[in-house]
């Protein structure tokens, strides 16, 4: 799964959330998730981050969002839905070199 | 999937095992687990052999279980072991193993069941706590240490899961003939039965009735509560 793909899968799970939470906003590869200038709300960051959790999952791609590591950078992988993307990308080329 | 799902820990034996049987006698689908392999066997029963501490595990346990049935309703916390010893005799391999059964396992089954309950926005949640809490039991330092925890825990979960329309309560039951107190002097048990307001033992009965009011339907303005048996508050 390349990251564009992934971007793709990301921004459908945010307009879904967008969606059932009834706001007119279209979610896009720099769409900001995290910050001060985020569309959500930090209730909303944990649902939409479970939310990928467990698509991808159903994927049979095993991904964890709420790590150390992920929690420890200095640019949080969650700023964007583009910096997500390569977040999870990385986490997806990591899991299949273990598996090798 | 009309059937109610249910996730207990700790069921090859005691309450977790009898809690199995009642629900799966009502029709529920009753997934437990337990280190070792259970005998249980009934068509709507599944059982797991882990560690409840050992999250690869448990996270593999619950999408498993959320790919089967699609939902997971009540969720019982119930495997937990105890070590009675005065604190200066404890060594702290024990007291490791007992927050990691107590509070580790009972923080990532809430954790992963939760994100399951969240996408039908419904859940109950039930965890176990002890009277050792307020009854602040010396000799019981570590266990008592690791119920206050998931006390604390489970009013803080409460809060933090309200919105997915999940709630999540303790009971406490008083000692109950269960192998967690085989090991202690019975004139100690007796002494903590006698500062009681009820004066005896748990029955299993005692436990599943305030489960079953936790889990009822009617019960969604009720959460963070523990409750504990015996009179005691």
């Amino acid at each position: 799964m390349n990251k564009k793909m992934i971007a793709k899968e990301i921004c459908k799970i945010v307009n879904d959330y967008f969606e059932s939470q009834d706001m007119d906003i279209i979610a896009e590869e720099n769409t900001v998730l995290f910050g001060s200038e985020s569309v959500l709300d930090s209730m909303g960051l944990v649902n939409v981050i479970v939310d990928i959790e467990s698509r991808f999952l159903d994927e049979n791609y095993e991904i964890s969002l709420t790590s150390e590591k992920a929690m420890s950078r200095r640019n949080s992988p969650f700023r964007t839905i583009s910096t997500l993307a390569d977040f999870i990308e990385e986490q997806i080329a990591a899991n299949e070199e273990s598996d090798e | 999937m009309n059937k109610r799902v249910m996730v207990i820990t700790g069921t090859r034996k005691g309450i977790g095992r009898y809690l199995s049987e009642y629900y799966l006698e009502k029709g529920f689908i009753v997934i437990g687990c337990s280190r070792s392999e259970s005998d249980l066997t009934h068509e709507n029963y599944e059982h797991f052999c882990l560690d409840v501490a050992d999250e690869k595990a448990v996270k593999k346990m619950i999408s498993s279980i959320s790919k089967k049935y699609g939902k997971i309703d009540y969720l019982i916390n119930n495997a937990g072991i105890a070590s009675m010893n005065h604190s200066l005799l404890t060594p702290l391999s024990v007291v490791e193993k007992i927050f990691k059964t107590n509070v580790f396992g009972t923080f990532l089954f809430c954790r992963e069941v939760a994100k399951i309950m969240s996408k039908n926005k419904f859940g109950r949640i039930i965890n176990f706590s002890t009277i050792g809490v307020p009854f602040r039991l010396e000799g019981e330092a570590i266990y008592t240490a690791s119920k206050a925890a998931i006390e604390m825990l489970t009013k803080i979960l409460a809060k933090e899961f309200s919105n997915m329309n999940i709630t999540v309560n303790a009971v406490a039951p008083t000692p109950a003939e269960t192998d967690l107190i085989k090991n202690v002097p019975s004139n100690k048990i007796q002494n903590l039965l006698n500062r009681q307001a009820i004066k005896r033992f748990s029955k299993y009965g005692d436990i599943l009735n305030v489960i079953e009011f936790f889990i009822n339907q009617k019960s969604e303005m009720i959460s963070g509560q523990i409750i504990y048996l015996g009179g005691i508050s």
